[in-house]
């Protein structure tokens, strides 16, 4: 996700000056800084708290990202056009891509999947098979622990995108095979 | 075109922001309070009539209603943050002219709402806010105007 940093001029003050160009910062920056949030966080505290602590930071800008990404848009109506507005134009805006595949029960649960989650792509998978056939099921369970500390933060940008539109919900992730995984959405 | 009165609204319908443009007693709040409350109705009426089969509901309300000293204007965000806008001469106004002031308002919110340290939900009290809804309606500048303000 990139995001300029210069701040819009200042509505109302007459002609606007000659437009600088937006200072811009690199996708690196961002992908260091979600890796070192999540170290310096499941240091500190233990599993839980840690992520607890993640998800309610991503909660946070999720609320803030969706102030800004629904700005120009139409008014949203039920919850459907609301979790079709996080699968394109939310997801595009912060993954670069919209979400692959959408699927409901059409009694509140949402799963949404993604083969090729953006913020995972640099997480090493678990080793292919033919390293020995114990090590696998317990080196992929590492795997996806892992993968899963690394999770905690978007969920929460979903859960604070959606529950600032009006729509209360848990989001669950589950990364079944890196780099592809599945959040699933129950509406409270 | 002379705007009495600026107010953010939130999504539970607690009033974030009201700022008269023009010196007010208590007294005058109150009165400004009320008709900024009343107008919320008018808002839910006003977003459930639209919903029609295929009706693309824009986020421009338009002249919610008339009171003897205002006329009530709204603006409805997707993240249910109201903007109330209450205009006090009798001249007919253009109605892209208001679009116009709220979606630079709206702007003003969501800059505001991006500060790290701003709280959703608690009203909003930013130096730098109110100079810049000041500098927003100036542009349709109000005869004898000066600050008015908002004390939680």
């Amino acid at each position: 996700m990139q995001k300029p940093l210069a701040p819009s001029p200042a509505p109302g003050t007459g002609p606007t000056p000659a437009k600088k160009p937006t200072r811009r910062c690199a996708e690196v920056c961002l992908e260091l800084l979600c890796v070192e949030c999540v170290r310096l966080f499941h240091d500190k505290q233990s599993g839980p708290a840690a992520a607890a602590a993640l998800e309610a930071i991503g909660y946070r800008v999720g609320q803030q990202l969706v102030e800004r990404y629904t700005r120009d848009k139409p008014l949203l109506g039920d919850t459907l056009e609301i979790i079709k507005f996080v699968c394109k134009d939310f997801w595009q805006a912060l993954f670069k891509k919209q979400v692959d595949n959408l699927k409901t029960n059409h009694r509140g649960v949402y799963v949404l999947q993604d083969n090729g989650f953006r913020w995972l792509q640099r997480l090493a998978g678990p080793p292919p098979p033919g390293a020995g056939a114990g090590a696998d099921p317990g080196r992929e369970e590492a795997a996806r622990q892992l993968a899963l500390r690394y999770l905690h933060l978007p969920c929460g940008l979903v859960r604070g995108a959606l529950g600032h539109l009006g729509v209360a919900c848990t989001v669950e992730a589950d990364p079944k095979q890196l780099p592809s995984c599945t959040f699933t959405v129950r509406i409270t | 075109m002379t705007i009495a009165c600026v107010a953010f609204i939130g999504p539970q319908n607690n009033p974030m922001y009201l700022r008269s443009l023009e010196p007010a007693s208590d007294d005058q709040y109150m009165k400004l309070h009320y008709v900024v409350h009343c107008s919320l109705d008018a808002v839910e009426e006003k977003v459930l009539l639209k919903r029609g089969p295929g009706d693309v509901q824009e986020s421009y309300l338009g002249l919610l209603y008339p009171t003897e000293d205002y006329r009530v204007y709204g603006y409805l965000t997707n993240t249910h943050v109201k903007i109330i806008v209450l205009l006090d001469d009798e001249a007919p106004v253009k109605d892209d002219l208001v679009m116009r002031v709220m979606k630079r308002l709206h702007n003003l919110y969501v800059d505001t709402t991006s500060n790290p340290f701003h709280k959703f939900g608690m009203p909003i009290s930013s130096p730098r806010f109110d100079a810049a809804l000041e500098s927003i309606v100036s542009v349709y500048p109000r005869p004898g105007g000066s600050v008015g303000g908002f004390k939680t």
